[in-house]
């Protein structure tokens, strides 16, 4: 009888996961666990981080195997498995359906106020892409074919979905990967960022206070997405579904009288999408799959992208200071790397550090919105040359 | 078209990079036109609110 017990005990353990648990698991669960802390304790991006952090320790709670014999399966991936709600939701992303719906709803929400009020800061948003172009010559050099360096270089990028765009065009089988480092780099940036700022900058530089911008008339926030999509159109066909939508979602937003469509655009919408998007890039996040040789050197890779991004926009706003007559705050070139509107968030912040008077905000969200434009160019630049439609 | 080696890996890099300066430089050029959109007059804004739905 006491066999027939342990029998059927073991016969019960079986059927569940704990059987399968492995220490690849614990890492992931931890990693999971510690973005959710940062979400909640730190206020680091939790819209993105909340959802990643959680899907991420479900899909490392490892279920029965599917067949006898074979190997685990999460039930997070039961619900990944075709049939399951996120299988269409991860399926939204491969077949860049999400993406778009993305630059829609943040089309819809950006004002383009500074950008146009200050042009020549736009080049911060060209000059802030080195990092894109370290990662991917570093990325071939430790074995990477050119599609896939191309991928990774766009983590620098600082874009979410365009990192997912041109990857899934480019390398799909790195998508995991390449979005969550990209995501998580994004979410970290008020870490990552001013240590570089204030190694390129001395006390002087960051005290620097600008001239306030002019106002933007209405009649100029409702042309600049109707030229702006037709420039990208017409010279960036690869790219041009996202910053079409870009620019839509803007028009419904600046033309006055869409306001319910803007609204949903922005809000309702936008927020579904998140949820979806950020459950589907976590459940890519398995130990299995993800805690691979590949993936450590796409994260440390994304590191040095974010890194080389941060110093060139700074350095690059240092440059234009040598031509300018009216000095430009060079903490501002930082937020040429895109990443709207959070890397333009931590200029403002370090600026402030440096001189409680400095509200460098307005004036750092034009090269924060022209870095978006700038990392499409890219992506749109390294598709076409790498032949990919 | 670009081989896949290092070297063309620099190659694309130096290209894009270069473009993108030059692409985004043609955009502020753009932009620094629009303030002569002004003459052709002002949208009031409070008429176009009343406008929608």
């Amino acid at each position: 009888m006491f066999d027939q017990i342990l029998f059927f005990f073991n016969a019960l353990l079986q059927q569940t996961g704990a059987a399968n648990f492995n220490f690849g698991n614990l890492v992931m669960i931890v990693i999971g666990g510690t973005m959710i802390y940062l979400a909640i304790a730190k206020h680091y991006e939790p819209l993105l981080l909340i959802g990643i952090g959680f899907s991420c320790i479900v899909a490392n709670v490892p279920g029965p195997p599917d067949v006898p014999g074979g190997p685990p399966v999460s039930a997070l991936l039961y619900v990944v498995q075709e049939g399951g709600l996120f299988h269409y939701a991860y399926e939204g992303v491969a077949k860049l359906i999400i993406p778009p719906l993305i630059f829609l709803g943040v089309g819809a929400m950006t004002d383009f106020g500074p950008m146009i009020a200050n042009p020549k800061l736009v080049i911060l948003g060209a000059g802030a892409h080195l990092g894109i172009f370290v990662a991917l010559i570093l990325a071939k050099l430790v074995g990477f074919t050119i599609s896939e360096a191309g991928a990774i270089g766009i983590i620098g990028g600082a874009d979410g979905p365009m990192a997912i765009f041109v990857t899934v065009k480019l390398a799909p089988h790195l998508l995991g990967p390449i979005s969550v480092a990209a995501y998580s780099y994004m979410a970290l940036m008020p870490m990552i960022q001013p240590p570089v700022m204030k190694l390129l900058t001395n006390p002087e530089e960051r005290r620097i206070e600008m001239a306030q911008i002019r106002k933007v008339s209405k009649l100029e926030k409702i042309v600049f997405p109707a030229v702006i999509a037709i420039i990208v159109n017409l010279f960036f066909p690869p790219v041009a579904p996202l910053i079409t939508m870009l620019m839509l979602g803007n028009l419904l937003k600046e033309v006055g009288v869409t306001e319910r469509l803007a609204k949903t655009a922005g809000g309702a919408l936008m927020n579904i999408i998140i949820i979806i998007l950020t459950v589907a890039i976590g459940s890519t996040m398995a130990a299995d799959k993800f805690l691979t040789w590949d993936t450590i050197l796409i994260v440390v890779l994304g590191l040095l992208a974010f890194l080389f991004g941060t110093a060139s926009g700074v350095v690059t706003a240092k440059i234009m200071n040598l031509f300018l007559k009216d000095k430009i705050n060079p903490l501002i070139g930082s937020a040429g790397i895109a990443s709207v509107p959070i890397a333009a968030r931590v200029s403002h912040i370090v600026a402030n550090q440096a001189n409680p008077h400095n509200h460098l905000i307005f004036h750092a969200m034009g090269p924060n919105l022209a870095g978006v434009f700038g990392t499409a160019i890219s992506g749109g630049i390294m598709l076409a040359l790498l032949g990919v439609q | 078209m670009i081989p896949d080696t290092v070297y063309g890996a620099i190659l694309l890099s130096i290209i894009d990079f270069f473009l993108s300066f030059v692409v985004i430089s043609g955009i502020g050029f753009v932009l620094s036109l629009f303030p002569y959109l002004n003459r052709l007059g002002e949208i009031d804004e409070k008429k176009l609110r009343e406008g929608g739905h």
